[in-house]
């Protein structure tokens, strides 16, 4: 497997997340492609706009042409701000509806997102953005620093299951009128997964543009909805484990099935009709992780705990 | 001179659309009581339970607690004032276990500083074992402590019943209001489940307002009694005075069909 299909698995395991966090308390929300897409534009903007960011680089650096890292990560920094006072915004308009029309909702925020970038001069139109600077040299630092990303954003999942607010939104999943009569502001607790989902998108953007060389429009789409959204389905909902799964496994299947020719197409859209029927609850459900912590030594299995303990069906 | 009631409810009026479902409801709930609400289905009892926790809002009328009105305060303010609720349709989370449930009405008592619930500091276990514990505790008080690990949705109704009613009172409620927690229980669990509303009400320093269809089992388990008829409150009072309102007797047996006069077999001595 080469490092650039590896870069991509790891950026779609993060959309996955994205669109698992405010599924986790109930709410589908397709907002992803939308943060996604500020993130990933505010990146280009930055980097190719402002030659100060380039500069930056400590002297006597390595490599003297790439991008210097802490560009990158105040880049995510101000990508995660934006997100996150955007979304807290968004949210408290969106996250008043309910089911459908909440999805609808999320659905014309990326559009109007889009559209608005696609007509916008100082984003490149229709053409984008080229030349984003690379702050790797090759594929593999884009690997493993994306890699770290995403264990970040997984332990941070695994920390939400555990604590109070994971078990909050757990209970907003199962029953939101319940959970309201339990004493939970359960209006907080869906804006707070819906910043945290708009924040991971933002951040995956910023990584993402500098991976791809160049950014455009067409990058945060509906089709991108559909896609994170497929990986939840896929992968399952009830843990953070599924969407990572789900999201490692749909990102690669396309090229891995290059061999077939024409055929592929054909294959990748019976693996996600397949799926879904074969395991309603995604391919990481409870009753596999249950078998799973039984088969695990006392010790591994404790720290397993908080994920099946909250989904033990 | 008697001491403030702690909930009023004062003209209460629920509609919705053409049909009045709440219609001009008075009542006030004493502390430490505990306080029926008889009528024939679709009288708005369930209704009247929905306007107090929040989850509907009245078209007129006012509710207070403890003199405060609280007309039309969202539902997990009404829960933090000190009112929790059991529903009558059972709404438990079916996919976390018993303890979890338990361990979900605790909510707004397990708050945790965020950096050590981030960090999973050993502070934050030993406190987060300590809310389990009173989880179990809870679980225990009602009789199910050895299902804690299974599904909620394993349970018999019964015991979902009393799942739903630890998971209540991990809220550390003043007020409990207990939708029809006897339906679908046979004779023997009914009994249980009065000696248990008792218990608790002592245990825990409760007020209990309680809906249920079982009639012998309200006048043996209520201080006082409110009967709807229609989304109107037709009778108050203690069981002795409510059994023998004929306003209540019509309700529940109808009006005597008109006959001839005097041939009514209870008019001769």
């Amino acid at each position: 497997m080469d490092t650039t299909l590896l870069v991509q698995m790891l950026l779609g395991a993060l959309l996955g997340l994205s669109v698992y966090l405010p599924l986790a308390c109930g709410q589908l929300s397709l907002a992803t492609p939308g943060f996604y897409a500020i993130g990933g534009t505010l990146a280009a903007l930055l980097s190719t706009r402002l030659p100060a960011l380039a500069a930056a680089s400590p002297t006597g650096a390595a490599v003297a042409s790439a991008y210097p890292l802490t560009s990158l990560l105040l880049e995510m920094a101000l990508a995660a701000l934006l997100c996150g006072v955007l979304a807290t915004g968004i949210g408290a308009l969106v996250l008043r509806l309910q089911g459908t029309y909440l999805t609808i909702a999320t659905i014309s925020l990326v559009e109007i997102l889009r559209v608005v970038s696609l007509n916008l001069e100082v984003t490149g139109g229709a053409v984008g953005i080229f030349a984003i600077p690379q702050p790797f040299a090759d594929p593999a630092g884009f690997a493993l620093f994306t890699l770290a990303l995403l264990g970040l954003v997984c332990w941070l999942c695994q920390r939400l299951a555990v604590s109070r607010p994971g078990l909050a939104m757990a209970a907003i999943r199962d029953d939101a009128i319940a959970a309201a009569s339990q004493g939970i502001d359960t209006y907080r607790i869906k804006l707070l997964a819906f910043v945290l989902s708009a924040l991971v998108a933002g951040v995956t953007g910023v990584v993402a543009a500098h991976f791809l060389n160049a950014w455009n429009p067409r990058l945060g789409n509906f089709d991108a909805s559909v896609t994170c959204l497929a990986f939840v389905v896929f992968g399952g909902s009830r843990t953070w484990i599924g969407p990572v799964v789900g999201g490692l496994a749909l990102t690669a299947l396309p090229e891995l099935l290059r061999p077939v020719g024409d055929l592929r197409l054909i294959v990748f859209g019976l693996v996600i009709l397949l799926g879904p029927s074969l395991f309603p609850q995604g391919l990481i459900n409870p009753a596999l992780l249950q078998a799973l912590a039984r088969r695990l030594p006392p010790p591994l299995r404790r720290l397993g705990a908080g994920t099946t303990a909250e989904a033990s069906r | 001179m008697s001491a403030q009631p702690l909930l009023k409810i004062e003209a209460l009026r629920c509609r919705f659309g053409g049909l009045v479902a709440v219609d001009d409801v008075s009542l006030a709930v004493r502390e430490g009581e505990i306080f029926g609400l008889l009528g024939p289905n679709g009288a708005g009892k369930t209704t009247l339970f929905n306007l107090i926790s929040g989850i509907t809002r009245p078209s007129g009328g006012t509710v207070s607690w403890r003199g405060t009105p609280i007309t039309g305060l969202a539902s997990h303010r009404v829960a933090a004032l000190g009112v929790a609720r059991t529903f009558q349709n059972l709404r438990l989370f079916s996919s976390l276990s018993c303890l979890d449930n338990v361990r979900v009405g605790l909510h707004r008592h397990s708050r945790q500083p965020r950096l050590q619930a981030l960090l999973g500091t050993a502070a934050f276990q030993r406190r987060e074992l300590a809310l389990r514990g009173q989880a179990l505790a809870l679980l225990e008080s009602v009789g199910i402590a050895e299902a804690a690990g299974r599904p909620s949705g394993d349970l018999s109704y019964g015991q979902r019943r009393r799942l739903e009613i630890a998971r209540a009172l991990a809220c550390r409620p003043q007020l409990l209001l207990l939708d029809e927690p006897a339906a679908g229980m046979n004779p023997s669990e009914k009994k249980e489940l009065a000696g248990l509303i008792r218990r608790l009400r002592s245990e825990h320093q409760l007020s209990v307002l309680i809906i249920e269809h079982h009639v012998p089992l309200m006048m043996e388990l209520c201080d006082r009694l409110a009967v709807l008829n229609f989304g109107r409150r037709i009778a108050l009072g203690t069981p002795q005075q409510v059994r023998h309102d004929p306003a209540v007797i019509e309700a529940y047996l109808g009006t005597a069909a008109p006959g001839p006069p005097g041939s009514s077999p209870g008019d001769s001595p």
